[in-house]
């Protein structure tokens, strides 16, 4: 009796402490009361993080409920555990003093496995229904999909049944041998027939399951090497954050690119001769600069500093954090190899430049007359019931393209050339009409790359040729208006050289 | 005391006697801290381990607040993570850290460290029969290299531009490049760092568990009559010192890019606000291969040790021999042999040669075969048994369960054809956290709860225990079943927020679904911890051998003693599965009590074969399926 007392004491000591606890957390939580005061060039290390946060929307009364509710919320659940595990420990206590258990448990979990069974299988049935509405399946639109949905329907089906069988023997032999004092459990260690049964039978479903596997994954990705006819290219051109497509011109052939040639009016790093000029100009320009920068780094600390003591006047906190940082980026030489590594950079990139104009034959293969009529587009148009390459190029890091509704994914990696070949079958049109007036295609991005990679995509749309030859007259291509303005120039003749090797497609640039 | 344990080879090097004795003089840093002991360190790798997870827990629910309410302001999001948590959202690069420090943590410092440490430390000494590890100094260096390596890797968070949060896997480029995101900075060397601190770790703990098993079982113990558990810790620590070696490869060359201005990984590469990169000739699907060549096994070495854990959890509350013992180690031997040559599968859609892809696909699948066989034996083991539900064998039928439901989604995502959709959508995120997150999260309950004795001396709260089984069990079938839907119509993973994308929108009740059973399961966890740490004091005392097991372990003495057994180490007589055997009134027959000559029951021929009890058992037909098989099976001896 006295422990009980002892125990409900203790229990309420506890709460009031967490209580007490919680309350004064929640008053203190208040961000906006950590001392702005304490920022001051003096001290400036004081608690960077804090300072260049300032937050705004706690002056409410209502924003400071919520934060108390919140807190109030896990105070609640935290003690909740705690009592709910003490009321649970009061079993053990009767168990110790009757000399038996209160509740059989073993009988108790014995029936929730049971019970766990059935409202386990009917609710993966009522997923199956409910959600398994909204799958992709059976609505592909592309020529592929169409066998890659019965390979998922097989497996599914065939997975479906052992997932079955099994977790309902898993839980019947749970519920059906639970503990009884008056049997001994059947001693039965092995039987070797039945092992190599219930190995053999795997091995030929999982072997039918490789071979159909083998044949559909073949038929995709081999369906460029097996195609005889003329089949559109289309370049994808993944950056952070966003995709960029590029369309053959007149020409039918997609010009060289090359990563070294991305400039801010060369999006897409086209070997265009008069933009990579001006490139290398710029280039050569901003050396200069970063060296200036290197030669009158004294001047631009007496600059920041100067800079500082203004804000610090106006009490701008972020500006002085972002002052500060420069400053002593200065002052520890950061700046300095920053600036130099970026001479570094830039020199290594106009040298690589400069090798392939040098050399005649990497010069004629490089610059084709190829590039000049591409078209750039921000969206991507494919012609219905008409083969198409994706020749998919990252600007930067790898992502992934991924168009769920055509079952089409590849990565995209820097350095490395990657293709995928498919054949759309439905419009867009005749998706609305199935989905809804809403419903656009769209291509993901699908390989983590950083802070917009959630909304990385581009749309889509699938309509008849002549529609995709309207839509592609109507867009500008990359350069050709300039061409004709320089046509008197050397450009013609570079560009009557370079007609007869438009074929060949290599960069030999390293 | 110590005359007596000299007589023992092995305790000489630790019980060198100069008159005076060990127990009692010890201080108080060499028994808790830099403890040699195997016992300790098996503790403090799981004290440890149960911090990282919750930490690891903690993470998954801060984002998955965010996805369940995008819109929605937290204020305690604010005052935890304050310029990450402005206005009460998470930030989107600090999302990305949340998620990638998660994986991080769940996969090496919990399931590897945390469940393998733990269990292969505690339970190679004492089922082997042997006075501590090969080495007990390297193994406490194992301990302290993990420790030392947790806080390189938590330390991360207090660095100006957050940890890495280029995705658990830290691919290059984007790990690679300081302005590619701010994650890549200072937060990814520590990331990196930590790795090499956790592999050095991993290769200390692997070499000794390996010498242990094979060079210091005790009289009698031959291969044959391991128990299970000791057969997945050997081979676990076999994958680990053949695959570890790699990632450190990775991580060094990795380290060298970033640092160094190698190209390892690196081409072609015009990045925002820089302009074109020197760096050419690198190929960043070299690090891929690198990386899943560790990364794979790296599955198995997180799955064995807890399908061990749970043969033994199984066969003693089941009051039955493991079904075909023989055929579990053979299916370990299997999927670890398998494990090596499969790692293509994490690449179908990189841009790896298709004709690979066809290769790594036939692997994958017949990983599948061993598997099968493993979930098979598990449930002709409960057939027939006398099935105690202990909390340890309510996970352990939970790991099944899961084990089951992860390891069918793996035959599509195998599949390289069915993988091109597949790859990184919601899919393989209910795919990996069944298999092998919950599952092995399951197997590591079961082995704290049945080995919570031999660990503390004491027992663990039952209905506690149950509690939170039937808390978690379900809460993780909440969380994760719907995300196989979720994937299959096209939800990519690793996604911020879903309200830019219209078209997800549908999903937008099942992701509150899946962050309230997400909570829910929180919360469960905390009645763990309660029992966990409340139990240490105050739990039942525990008897000597308290589930009525066979194993070696329940011979010892309830209070720890260096060197373990206080006399002699015992032999042993016979496998370690002898339950219910129908010669014995008891129903179970420890490995290390004398018998009378009796046969080695489980070394006959198959009971199919020979008769017990008087009655021979044939196989009738093999042609049937092997359900209808056992069900006729049970009618037979009924009959």
């Amino acid at each position: 009796m006295n422990t009980k007392v002892k125990q409900i004491f203790k229990l309420t000591l506890v709460a009031v402490i967490i209580l007490f606890a919680a309350n004064l957390i929640s008053g203190s939580v208040d961000i906006q009361g950590v001392a702005e005061e304490q920022l001051s060039a003096d001290n400036p290390w004081f608690g960077t993080a804090e300072k260049e946060y300032k937050p705004g929307k706690m002056e409410t009364e209502e924003d400071v409920l919520h934060s108390r509710i919140n807190w109030a919320i896990i105070v609640f659940v935290l003690l909740m555990t705690f009592i709910l595990a003490n009321v649970f420990d009061i079993g053990k206590y009767t168990a110790r003093i009757t000399g038996r258990e209160t509740v059989n448990q073993n009988n108790v979990n014995r029936w929730l496995m049971l019970i766990f069974m059935i409202v386990g299988i009917i609710a993966v049935a009522w997923e199956y229904v409910y959600h398994g509405e909204l799958i992709l399946l059976n609505d592909s639109s592309s020529e592929h999909g169409f066998a890659y949905d019965s390979m998922f329907v097989i497996t599914l089906v065939l997975t479906t049944i052992v997932f079955i069988v099994t977790q309902f023997l898993l839980f019947w032999f749970s519920f059906k041998y639970a503990h009884s004092e008056d049997r001994k459990a059947l001693y039965y260690a092995h039987n070797n027939r039945l092992e190599v049964f219930w190995t053999i039978i795997p091995a030929i479903v999982l072997t039918l399951l490789i071979l159909r596997g083998h044949q559909t994954w073949k038929s995709i990705v081999y369906a460029r090497d097996n195609y005889k006819g003329k089949m559109h290219h289309v370049e994808i051109f993944a950056y952070q954050f966003g995709w960029k497509a590029r369309y053959a011109g007149e020409d039918g052939i997609l010009g060289n690119a090359d990563y070294k040639f991305i400039s801010g009016k060369n999006e897409l790093g086209l070997a265009y001769e008069p933009e990579v000029d001006s490139l290398l100009a710029e280039l050569k320009v901003r050396i200069q600069q970063d060296q200036t920068a290197i030669d009158t780094l004294d001047r631009t600390l007496k600059v920041l500093e100067r800079n500082y003591k203004n804000a610090e006047g106006l009490r701008d906190y972020t500006n002085m954090e972002s002052i500060r940082k420069d400053i002593s980026a200065v002052k520890n030489g950061e700046m300095k190899d920053e600036l130099e590594a970026s001479i570094k950079r830039k020199v290594k990139q106009v040298q690589r430049i400069e090798a392939i104009k040098k050399d005649k034959a990497i010069f004629a293969s490089t610059f084709t007359s190829a590039a000049m009529d591409d078209i750039i587009t921000q969206e991507i148009h494919l012609a219905k019931d008409s083969l198409v390459t994706f020749d998919f190029r990252s600007k930067d890091i790898i992502h992934s393209a991924w168009l769920p509704h055509f079952r089409v994914q590849m990565n995209v990696v820097p350095g490395m050339p990657t293709k995928f070949t498919f054949r759309p079958t439905k419009t867009t049109a005749e998706a609305k009409k199935e989905n809804g007036e809403e419903f656009e295609y769209y291509l993901y991005c699908n390989k983590i790359c950083g802070s917009s990679h959630f909304n990385m995509k581009i749309k889509v749309v699938i309509e008849s040729q002549s529609e995709v030859n309207a839509w592609l007259a109507k867009q500008q291509p990359a350069f050709i208006k300039k061409k004709m303005e320089a046509v008197p120039t050397i450009q013609t003749v570079d560009s009557t050289q370079m007609m007869q090797k438009d074929t060949t497609k290599t960069l030999a640039l390293k | 005391m110590s005359t007596e344990i000299i007589k023992d080879t092995h305790a000489v090097e630790h019980h060198d006697s100069h008159g005076h004795d060990h127990h009692h003089h010890e201080s108080f840093i060499r028994k808790y801290i830099f403890s040699t002991d195997h016992k300790m360190i098996s503790k403090q790798f799981l004290i440890t381990g149960i911090i990282m997870g919750c930490l690891g827990m903690g993470m998954s629910l801060l984002f998955r607040l965010q996805l369940a309410w995008p819109d929605e302001s937290f204020p305690l999001i604010e005052s935890l993570l304050g310029k990450w948590g402005k206005d009460g959202k998470i930030d989107p690069n600090y999302y990305m850290a949340l998620v990638t420090i998660h994986g991080t943590i769940m996969v090496f410092y919990v399931l590897t460290a945390g469940l393998s440490g733990t269990f292969s430390n505690l339970l190679i000494p004492l089922q082997c029969g042997s006075r501590d590890m090969a080495s007990p100094f390297m193994n406490m260096l194992s301990y302290w290299f993990f420790f030392i390596s947790s806080v390189v890797l938590m330390s991360s968070f207090f660095v100006e531009t957050g940890p890495a949060s280029s995705g658990w896997t830290v691919y290059p480029p984007l790990s690679a490049l300081e302005k590619a995101m701010p994650g890549s900075g200072l937060g990814t060397t520590l990331w990196l760092f930590a790795i090499i601190l956790f592999i050095v770790s991993a290769l200390l703990g692997g070499i000794n568990y390996i010498t242990t098993v094979l060079n210091m079982r005790t009289k009698g113990m031959s291969m044959s009559r391991l128990p299970l558990t000791i057969w997945a810790f050997l081979l676990t620590a076999i994958l680990g010192l053949l695959s570890f070696p790699v990632l450190l490869g990775a991580g060094l060359l990795l380290l060298f890019d970033r640092s160094f201005g190698t190209s390892f990984y690196l081409s072609d590469i015009h990045l925002n606000g820089i302009g074109a990169l020197s760096n050419s000739g690198g190929s960043p699907v070299l690090y891929q291969h690198l990386f899943w060549f560790l990364g794979h096994p790296e599955v198995y070495i997180i799955l064995m040790p807890a399908l061990g854990i749970s043969s033994e959890v199984i066969s003693t509350n089941a009051r039955k021999p493991i079904f075909g013992y023989s055929a579990m180690v053979i299916s370990l031997l299997g999927i670890s042999f398998l494990s090596f040559i499969v790692w293509g599968h994490h690449m179908f859609i990189t841009g790896m040669n298709p004709f690979l892809g066809t290769m790594f696909m036939y692997v994958t699948l017949i990983i599948a075969v061993p598997s099968a066989v493993k979930t098979f034996n598990y449930l002709a083991t409960l057939w027939k048994g006398n099935i105690r539900f202990t909390p340890a064998m309510l996970f352990a039928i939970g790991l099944v369960s899961f084990f089951i439901s992860g390891g069918l989604t793996g035959i599509y995502l195998g599949n390289a054809a069915l993988d091109i959709q597949m790859h990184d959508s919601y899919f393989v995120v209910a795919h990996f956290h069944l298999v092998m997150g919950s599952s092995a999260i399951f197997g590591m309950f079961a082995g704290i709860y049945h080995w919570y004795p031999k660990m503390f001396g004491r027992m663990m709260n039952k209905t506690l225990g149950s509690l939170h089984f039937w808390l978690t069990f379900i809460s993780a079938y909440l969380v994760f079943f719907p995300m196989h839907f979720m994937g299959l119509a096209g939800v990519p993973r690793r996604y911020y927020q879903f309200s830019l994308i219209p078209e997800f929108g549908i999903w937008m009740d099942v992701n509150i679904l899946i962050t309230v059973a997400a909570l829910l399961g929180g919360v469960a966890q905390l009645l763990f911890l309660y029992n966990f740490f409340n139990s240490i004091w105050r739990g039942e005392r525990a008897t000597r051998n308290p589930w009525h097991s066979n194993t070696l372990e329940w011979s010892t003495d309830v209070k720890h003693i260096h060197g373990n057994w206080p006399g002699e180490i015992p032999t042993v007589y016979r496998g370690p599965h002898e339950y219910s055997r129908p010669d014995r009134e008891l129903d179970y027959f420890p490995q290390y009590e004398k018998g009378n000559g009796e046969p080695d029951y489980y070394h006959a021929p198959s009971p199919a074969d020979t008769s017990y009890d008087g009655k021979k058992e044939k196989a009738s037909t093999v042609f049937f399926s092997s359900f209808a098989y056992l069900f006729m099976k049970r009618a037979k001896v009924r009959a």
